[in-house]
């Protein structure tokens, strides 16, 4: 048990390494960034997010798709996840340059 | 923005198993053991994912991994090309010692199966072309959410295993079993639904639909669903379920969120932006034709005016008839020469060299016609989720002068 314990608070302490929850800082700054970081980053990274390039009523039924699929949001969060995402991530944004993985080293 | 999180109030030890396979996920990041900062996105050294290479990041959480076009330029896709498609969590942890694949549901005979009995059974070999349904996502105007894939969720590979079919019939099917029904052991976070598809009967018990063990003549990778995948040549990957640890014979179809209203197509054409009735869709199945222009690359600029225009066409379970190419913006088309390599449900490799007239800006185009008469069209075919666009491909190039 206590090496359960042991592991739990390193896995915590690892948790708030900056890095770990590699793409939050993709996240823009303003209202309801760190609610949508605690309630879309337990499971995803940031990426998902930032390539979508919807309307208002698009990104409406996918926050309501996350709550249905237990995304922890309080109700009166909802519409200001819907607003920040629909500001920030909207249909008409220049697209997205995705990252690549390593080169893997030739042996 | 997918998927919900999970309830994190108890933390048992499959949650700590997971933290685990996070943590190990983070550390090949290079965060976490040295404590190191992440590389920097955009740089030369993206985050290093085991058994990958240079691959697009889509998404490292739920892992989603595309090919880079350029990588379409053999016959088969080596495993640390091949896209890597996820909506769940990957097993935190799986033994293949104690792994089991059942099947059971409209059978006379309930069947439980370890790995090495599997192994033991005469293995088949078919090469797949396997492309997500989602690959052109990007493409679809107005945007539909999703993975925005853009062109290289898809690659070939050539996958080994016991038929399915001898399966079901070791496991004597009733007459009432019209579907078979694939479980893997995704982990499903909140209140996600499970990753659980069927097919039809028909197609389960076609000769070349497999339980793969093997990819590319090696064990499959954990990206890739081992110890064993369901391989339904010829159709969308979202069939062919990694992981695979249970296959039910149904008398229908199964009903579940990822049959519908996932995956699925509309019957008619719509308009771009159109919301459709999920009375009005049926499953995406079987892959549509399609071409990929590997080199040269879109926006090059090339000192040479000799150009070797070459890609990849496939066809899902049709066979490719031919490739053509245009350098003029698709007001003419010349033939491709097609690769000699060909196995039905896999690609075709193509050519055609072309020397570009003078200096200045071509865009190159490929269409490709399949055996059923199918032809890329050179418009976007918009649904809602973006499945199956299988618009001409283009690139546009400068000549130096």
């Amino acid at each position: 048990m206590s090496s359960l314990n042991l592991s739990l608070t390193l896995l915590l302490a690892l948790t708030c390494l900056p890095g770990l929850r590699a793409q939050s800082a993709d996240l823009p700054p303003g209202p309801g960034q760190a609610k949508m970081k605690t309630a879309c980053l337990e499971c995803h990274d940031s990426g998902i997010i930032v390539q979508q390039r919807l309307a208002k009523a698009a990104w409406t039924k996918e926050v309501d798709k996350m709550i249905k699929w237990g995304a922890v949001v309080d109700p009166g969060d909802r519409d200001t996840f819907i607003e920040y995402l629909s500001a920030n991530f909207p249909a008409d944004k220049e697209p997205y340059v995705a990252p690549r993985t390593a080169t893997a080293k030739k042996k | 923005m997918r998927c919900a999180p999970t309830s994190e109030a108890t933390l048992d030890n499959k949650m700590l198993s997971r933290r685990e396979f996070v943590l190990g996920a983070s550390a090949a990041l290079g965060v976490v053991g040295a404590v190191r900062p992440l590389p920097s996105w955009g740089s030369d050294e993206g985050p290093a994912i085991p058994d990958k290479d240079g691959m697009i990041v889509r998404s490292l959480r739920f892992l989603d991994l595309e090919m880079p076009v350029e990588y379409a330029n053999s016959f088969i896709t080596p495993v640390e090309h091949f896209f890597v498609r996820n909506h769940m969590h990957e097993p935190s942890t799986l033994d293949p010692g104690e792994w089991r694949l059942s099947i059971g549901g409209e059978v006379e005979k309930r069947l439980t199966l370890t790995l090495a009995e599997l192994r033991k059974m005469e293995q088949h070999t078919v090469i797949n072309t396997l492309e997500c349904a989602g690959n052109g996502r990007a493409y679809a105007i107005p945007h539909v959410p999703g993975v925005q894939w853009e062109k290289g969720a898809v690659g070939t590979a050539r996958f080994t295993g016991p038929r399915l079919r001898y399966l079901l019939e070791r496991a004597e099917v009733r007459p009432t079993g019209k579907h078979v029904m694939f479980r893997g052991l995704d982990e499903v976070p909140g209140k996600v639904p499970r990753f659980i598809r069927s097919i039809p009967i028909e197609k389960a018990t076609d000769g070349d639909t497999l339980v793969a063990l093997e990819m590319n003549g090696a064990a499959l990778t954990k990206h890739h669903g081992f110890p064993a995948r369901a391989l339904v040549p010829g159709w969308i990957g979202a069939a062919s379920c990694k992981w695979l640890t249970e296959i039910k014979v149904l008398d229908k179809e199964f009903e579940g969120n990822f049959m519908s209203p996932g995956y699925r197509m509309p019957n008619q054409p719509v308009k771009a932006g159109e919301a459709v009735k999920v009375e009005n869709t049926h499953p995406a199945t079987a892959l549509n034709v399609k071409s990929l222009i590997a080199s040269p690359r879109d926006s090059a600029s090339v000192k040479s005016r000799v150009i070797q225009v070459q890609g990849v066409a496939w066809a899902g379970e049709a066979d490719i008839a031919k490739v053509e190419v245009s350098t003029d913006s698709g007001v003419t088309w010349q033939p491709a020469r097609l690769g000699k390599e060909q196995s039905h449900y896999a690609w075709r490799l193509w050519s055609r060299s072309w020397n570009a007239p003078k200096p200045g800006a071509y865009t190159i185009m490929s269409r490709a016609t399949d055996t059923q008469g199918r032809v890329q069209p050179d418009s976007v075919q918009w649904n809602p989720s973006g499945y199956l666009i299988n618009i001409v491909d283009r690139v546009q190039i400068h000549v130096q002068p």
